[in-house]
């Protein structure tokens, strides 16, 4: 387990060091991340802006909340997620993800890490801030206990995207072609911009059980306003952890196909 | 000239068989156009109770229901296309035909667009009809615009992605750009939220950009009763970026190339 | 020391004509066909032999190579490497083996091979004090020095093999697979691979398992062929063995120190090249000593050579007589 967390941290670090050495790009994703970040307050600013007060039973600070999770996991969808995806693709499509199979070490570790883009740890801090701010609004801060439980469900929401990055993967196998698999892993994260709440029935309930981006932003937001129920929580994080169990089997089905019948 | 006039229909056959060759990735490019969506969904739960601004619940259908119809059928993902081809090395083979590469790409984005339709138009389209339908335009001279803007909107679209997708001759990390171009996109198009929702300065600013006249006009040729006079000028205006699209997309491509080829391809 | 009894693999290829109706129908029904990449294959290779694959494009050398290091399943036989079934790819295996694959790199990119060496050495948990060792053992031999520290896109494919080569090796693998290590390379990177792949497999006793188009690469470092046309297996043994086999025409060639004309030269044998006065002719073996006989004594020929035909032609005639002997109804080749 050691070796596999070293493992990691050497390939991001590797990755890390290739991408800072651009320094053009360096300053061009800086620019785009404020951008982003002003394009995503844009609706929050004029949806308020009529004088109401809540949407679908969400206030200000609250909907606020789900917007800093959502950049939180965007950018770590962003920064960890997608470029390892856009690596693992290209590998599979040029055969050098031959390589990874003859490797000794579990092909999902090692291909889970293989690439990042450092500057989306700004976009991380955006969204802390967003949380404080958020709270600000609110007029009190939020409890410790609260705080607990919004971290943990952030993990579990990771854990959940991270799941759906994997089953896109696997997916990777079957269809030869499929680079831009990683746009459509962000259009299905847009859907989490907003609470669950505003979307009609049937939708809430795909977007939770069945795709379930809400998991990782209306939940944990709710986690950390205190208004979750534990019940809630539980499932969640159960979730998330089954999801897991169920994209490494759809991974391991993946390999086993490409094993077999490619060339 | 004629060669190339000859050309096209060979051009689109063969795209229409890559367009089904491809159908796993060219469904997910449908699938990408979440955004529509989402915003539909949260601005109808907005105007439920109350109308929001001047827009009722069926007005927030209405228009991003066209949004998306319009979206899906003039956007092409060529941008990314073209700096993937000039970055593997495989422009290259492109260059050496005698047909001009952009009349070859054109060719291929064009002959999917029936298939686009045939996926997005029926859902969109019922759904539209059935939500929506008291806020769409009876306009009978906006309604026979609405077929010419969207091939205007097309043209646009397509050229300046193309000429985004040449800078890949001149920029390693054309990906940034791009998005940096989508975001700017979707904010004064109306992609994003109806021009009259947002502060006046993006409207004003809209007017002189491109991107109103890529998505924006047809959308409010649908959704909205304009003045005569404002539904000339939005057509001129379409007009004028398509001829101003097409000469900066052939310009850059030819900068681009020659820089290519000076330096070794 | 590798083993493989009828070991087969098939592989469903999509099938579609051209034209836009089987374009639209693939949409709905999709084609398939079985092709049969190898076809029975077996035998023994022991630990430290150099073993070389002939066989044309298609032939199912890369296929078996794939099977052997555990890539692909076969779909019936039997495989073993290290007393491993490779498919299982079990750690330890893996550890032994390596596969280097002359059309695919495994270094990063944008970044200098060390990194990736550095990479691998965690990956196989290499330890330290071994991996330097084996990485200067490694530098020296193929004379890295200069090109350990330079992003690999701007080293040429000669030395990014090199370094390709390394990356191999770095675990120390006591079982090589080389698929076309030495394609696209000029001839003096060849022969400096060769010499490599020769020393280490001395040096370690490693057992090496090679294919290229090259002749020349498997004639000098292989004493041992196999030969693999569409799946099946035509030979195993050494090159005598194969030319014999085979016992095609001998060349014979030699300088005339009076006119002959070409009627005269006909009798001896087939006249296969005519350069001046220089003069190639084919022989069949049993016909040899009444041939050069009368070429010395009657004809009164100066430095006279017999030899074997180049070996490119011994192994075209016996995929060109196995494509006979085939039924004609397998057209697919491997995808």
């Amino acid at each position: 387990m050691i070796r596999y967390l070293r493992l990691a941290g050497l390939q991001l670090r590797i990755s890390a060091a290739a991408g800072m050495t651009y320094r053009a790009d360096f300053l061009v994703e800086g620019a785009l991340a404020l951008l982003l970040l002003s394009l995503m307050l844009l609706p929050w600013i004029v949806l308020f802006s009529d004088g109401r007060t809540e949407v679908a039973g969400w206030d200000r600070p609250s909907t606020l909340m789900v917007m800093a999770y959502f950049i939180g996991v965007r950018a770590v969808l962003e920064g960890l997620i997608s470029p390892s995806l856009v690596d693992l693709l290209e590998r599979i499509r040029s055969g050098a993800f031959d390589y990874v199979l003859l490797k000794p070490i579990d092909a999902q570790a090692l291909v889970s890490t293989s690439r990042c883009e450092p500057w989306q740890v700004v976009n991380v801090l955006f969204a802390i801030g967003l949380a404080v701010y958020a709270f600000a609004l609110r007029g009190r801060g939020p409890a410790p206990e609260d705080v607990a439980l919004g971290v943990v469900l952030f993990a579990a929401g990771l854990l959940a995207m991270y799941s759906l990055w994997l089953l896109c993967a696997a997916a990777g196998f079957w269809v030869v072609r499929l680079d831009n698999l990683t746009y459509l892993l962000g259009a299905i994260f847009d859907v989490a911009r907003w609470p669950v709440a505003v979307f009609p029935g049937l939708w809430r309930f795909v977007f939770t059980f069945i795709i379930p981006v809400a998991v990782m932003t209306t939940f944990p937001a709710q986690a950390l306003l205190g208004t979750l129920g534990i019940e809630t929580a539980l499932a969640t994080i159960g979730g998330a952890l089954a999801l897991v169990v169920v994209s490494r089997l759809v991974w391991r089905l993946a390999i086993r196909s490409y094993t077999s019948a490619s060339s | 000239m004629t060669r190339t006039l000859r050309a096209i229909p060979t051009l689109l056959r063969v795209g229409v068989a890559e367009t089904v060759a491809y159908r796993a990735e060219f469904l997910i490019w449908i699938l990408t156009t979440t955004l529509p969506l989402v915003m539909l969904a949260l601005w109808t739960s907005v105007a439920s109770e109350r109308a929001f601004r001047s827009y009722s619940s069926e007005d927030f259908v209405a228009y991003y229901l066209a949004v998306l119809i319009v979206r899906n059928l003039t956007g092409t993902w060529v941008a990314w296309q073209v700096s993937e081809d000039v970055r593997m090395g495989s422009m290259s083979m492109r260059l050496l035909r005698p047909l001009h590469p952009f009349v070859a790409y054109a060719a291929s984005h064009l002959a999917a667009v029936p298939f686009r339709s045939l996926v997005v138009l029926p859902i969109a389209g019922v759904l539209l009809l059935s939500s929506g339908a008291s806020s769409l335009t009876r306009e009978p001279v906006q309604l026979a615009l609405i077929v010419p803007s969207l091939a205007l909107a097309w043209l646009i679209t397509f050229s300046l992605l193309f000429a985004l997708g040449a800078l890949a001759f001149f920029i390693t990390k054309a990906m940034a750009l791009l998005n940096l171009y989508f975001m700017t996109f979707s904010l004064f198009s109306g992609y994003l939220l109806p021009q009259d929702l947002l502060p006046g300065w993006i409207a004003r600013a809209a007017a002189v950009l491109p991107f109103r006249y890529m998505l924006g006009v047809p959308v409010e040729l649908m959704t909205r009763a304009h003045a005569p006079g404002e539904v000339r000028n939005l057509m001129l205006g379409q007009l004028a970026w398509a001829a101003v699209s097409l000469v900066v997309a052939l310009r850059v491509w030819r900068l681009g190339v020659r820089r290519y080829e000076a330096v070794g391809g | 020391m590798i083993r493989t009894r009828e070991l087969t693999k098939h592989f469903r290829v999509h099938k579609r004509p051209p034209g836009f109706r089987s374009a639209v129908r693939s949409l709905f029904h999709r084609q398939y066909e079985v092709v049969k990449a190898v076809d029975g294959v077996s035998f023994t290779i022991e630990r430290g032999e150099r073993v070389g694959f002939l066989g044309p494009n298609g032939a199912g050398k890369t296929t078996t190579l794939k099977v052997l290091s555990g890539l692909l399943h076969p779909t019936s036989g039997e495989a073993m490497v290290e007393d491993h079934v490779p498919a299982r790819r079990q750690t330890e295996l893996l550890q032994k083996i390596t596969l280097v694959m002359g059309q695919k790199s495994q270094l990063i990119w944008d970044l200098p091979p060390a990194d990736t060496y550095e990479l691998n050495r965690a990956v196989f948990d290499v330890p330290r004090r071994q991996y330097q060792e084996t990485l200067a053992e490694l530098t020296q031999l193929l004379e890295l020095g200069p090109l350990l520290h330079k992003p690999t896109r701007q080293l040429s494919l000669g030395e990014r093999m090199k370094c390709e080569l390394a990356a191999a090796l770095l675990h120390r693998p006591t079982t090589l697979f080389l698929d076309e290590p030495t394609i696209g390379l000029d001839v003096a990177m060849q022969l400096a691979i060769r010499d490599f792949v020769r020393t280490y497999n001395q040096r370690h006793e490693a057992t090496v398992l090679l294919t290229s188009h090259y002749m020349d690469d498997v004639v000098a470092l292989c004493p041992r062929i196999i030969v693999i046309d569409a799946g099946k297996l035509i030979h195993d043994g050494d090159l005598r063995g194969l030319v014999k086999a085979m016992d095609p025409d001998k060349r014979v060639s030699f300088t005339l120190t009076q006119p002959i004309g070409d009627d005269e030269l006909g009798k001896v044998g087939a006249l296969l090249q005519r350069d001046g006065a220089r003069v190639t002719v084919r022989v069949p073996e049993r016909e040899i000593p009444a041939a050069v006989g009368h070429l010395l004594r009657e004809l009164r020929v100066a430095d006279l050579a017999i030899e074997d035909p180049p070996l490119e032609e011994i192994l075209r005639e016996m995929f060109g007589k196995a494509k006979q002997e085939r039924a004609p109804a397998e057209p697919g080749q491997q995808p």
